[in-house]
């Protein structure tokens, strides 16, 4: 027996492993645990009390809870594919643009740049009702003559998140699927035509089969990070008017730092997780197939 | 005839018109919002504050950066030391990460092993955990560790935070790099060692760099973990210090639009650098799989 040697791939992993297990695993481990107590940070002796599924129990006949959960999925519905629809005509505009590619693209990836905490200020800089950008040109251009209370009512204050939302995440889109329309053969387009195809039949049945696997890895970059949405939401309502813009990520903060109620909160965060692994698995199987597709046809 | 062609003309040049002016608009709506907040930094705060208001700005100065940058007596926010903690937190963790996730990007684009596209999703999970819940437990571990506050922790908790992207747009890079290049520098009498230092790594190097300048820009940006893991100006970040701003009941607009401006201005220097690199990484197996 020479002893175990481990093979090259899994030493040159190694690190990355052990990195994410003590930072990642463990303290999700940690967390899971702690879901099933009534862990009270003002009060340590709590972490040692198992109460069974009584937090998670009590976070399902919760509405405000569910009001989240369902507030969360609604935004990151309407977002992603506003985010996607507009992404793709962002990235055929530019493309067929004839000139001045290369600054229309760095313009493109203008919104990347900003940092999700900076996008929820600027839009609540924009949004405010008495000095905010928005509200001064409506004013201006006489179509009201109210402040509209952008981030104060809550519909309003939804419809202000979702555009700070999908501005700030639209580039991402438009520049993979730029990359994609970049990379398309020509040809398979000119036969369409010499077939004659319409305009639309030669985007739907070739561009678009082309350049869903650069959609999909966009999607499946969002959705590794919709919780981003947590620093727009926090800077620009921070949950209110009275919890009308709650999200399932600012709720989890909320009770966790608060109220200080660490059991329930790490329970919470656990649907979370949840929903944010649903997202990118979803994503994940698209990507694959969307690929092998293309992969028989090309 | 003729007027087949003459109308044909005409919507062909109406079409380009079209295309120009929503072009236009479009690129209008994503520079607005960043012009505007430049603009409001330089103006002084009545002008902000004007009903009705001022659309072209009379006066423009300086006085924001010059009081954000002057220390705690002025601004009432010690923007220097977070500038600090930010720079010194991103670029240790970005180091780290990269060295880290250059061996784990090379081990997936070069070895074929057993679990391999199960581990590569596995890497990935781990990053879909939202900040604010991985918050949670980390507070925890750390307040028991005693390294809540400290740059240590942060740095800890950004390396971990980056090393699956990192590993995902290395993996791409090394992949571009034909395998028979290194195959040739082994057979001519170099180790794998020095045929990866010689010939592979010079050769992803630019991709590398941006997958560093990638994981530099999260750590700069990133708001969840950091509001809750810093708690003074030992480890305090930008992001974080964005809110001390609106902490106080009178929102210093001006102040707010200037470190904003002090945010943003290495993440477009940065991005501008790497953006070519960046969109190839990610897309390198888009097509190939």
């Amino acid at each position: 027996m020479k002893g175990f040697k481990p093979s090259a791939p899994i030493l040159l992993l190694l690190p990355a492993f052990v990195v994410l297990a003590a930072v990642v695993l463990v303290p999700l481990l940690l967390s899971l645990y702690s879901s099933f107590t009534p862990f009270r940070l003002t009060r340590p002796e709590t972490f040692f009390v198992l109460i069974g599924f009584r937090n998670y129990i009590s976070i399902l006949s919760n509405p405000d809870f569910w009001w989240a959960f369902g507030r969360t999925v609604l935004l990151l519905t309407i977002a992603l594919n506003l985010e996607m629809l507009l992404g793709l005509g962002l990235a055929m505009l530019v493309e067929k643009a004839a000139r001045g590619q290369r600054i229309l693209r760095t313009l493109m990836m203008f919104p990347m740049m900003f940092s999700p905490i900076l996008v929820g200020f600027q839009f609540k800089f924009m949004f405010n009702d008495n000095i905010g950008l928005v509200n001064n040109a409506l004013q201006s251009l006489g179509i009201t003559q109210d402040a509209i209370p952008w981030l104060i009512e809550s519909h309003l204050a939804f419809t202000a998140i979702t555009i700070a939302e999908v501005w700030s995440s639209t580039s991402i889109f438009a520049i993979l699927i730029l990359a994609g329309l970049l990379a398309m053969p020509k040809e398979p387009i000119e036969a369409a035509r010499v077939d004659g195809c319409t305009p639309w039949q030669t985007f739907r049945y070739v561009t678009w089969p082309f350049v869903m696997p650069f959609a999909y890895i966009a999607m499946t970059i969002r959705s590794l990070d919709v919780a981003r949405a947590y620093d727009i939401v926090k800077i620009m309502t921070d949950g209110g008017p009275a919890g009308r813009t709650e999200l399932l990520w600012t709720l989890v903060g909320r009770t966790a730092y608060s109220d200080a109620r660490m059991g329930l909160a790490n329970a919470m965060a656990y649907f979370s997780i949840l929903l944010s692994i649903a997202f990118t698995v979803y994503f994940y199987n698209k990507l694959a197939a969307a690929r092998a597709q293309i992969g028989a046809e090309w | 005839m003729m007027d087949e062609n003459a109308s044909a003309r005409l919507m062909r040049r109406t079409l380009t018109v079209a295309h120009r002016v929503v072009l236009f608009l479009a690129m209008l709506v994503i520079c607005l919002p960043g012009i505007w907040i430049v603009l409001s930094s330089l103006r002084p705060t009545v002008e902000i504050m004007a009903k009705p208001p001022v659309w072209i700005p009379q006066e423009l100065s300086f006085d924001a950066y010059v009081a954000m940058f002057s220390g705690i007596g002025k601004g009432g926010i010690p923007v220097l030391d977070y500038f600090r903690n930010s720079l010194i937190i991103s670029v240790t963790s970005t180091v780290i990460a990269v060295a880290i996730g250059m061996a784990g990007g090379y081990a997936f684009a070069r070895y074929r092993f057993r679990g391999k596209s199960g581990m590569f999703l596995g890497l990935m999970l781990t990053r879909t955990v939202p900040g604010i819940a991985m918050s949670l437990p980390l507070f925890f571990v750390y307040a028991r560790l005693g390294i809540i506050d400290t740059h240590f922790g942060m740095i800890l908790a950004y390396v971990a935070l980056n090393i699956p992207f990192t590993i995902w747009l290395i993996d791409g890079f090394f992949r571009q790099v034909p395998k028979d290049l290194a195959e040739a520098a082994q057979i001519d009498g170099c180790t794998r060692w020095q045929a990866f230092w010689q010939v592979e790594f010079p050769l992803a190097r630019p991709g590398i760099a941006s997958a560093a300048i990638f994981a530099f820009l999260t750590c700069w940006n990133e708001f969840a973990l950091a509001s809750q893991l810093t708690r003074s100006v030992n480890s305090k970040t930008l992001p974080v210090g964005l809110l001390d701003y609106t902490a106080e009941f009178t929102i210093d607009w001006r102040g707010m639009c200037a470190l904003a401006v002090v945010m943003i201005i290495p993440a477009l220097t940065l991005t501008y650098i790497v953006q070519k690199h960046l969109v190839g990484g990610l897309t390198s197996g888009a097509v190939k799989g």
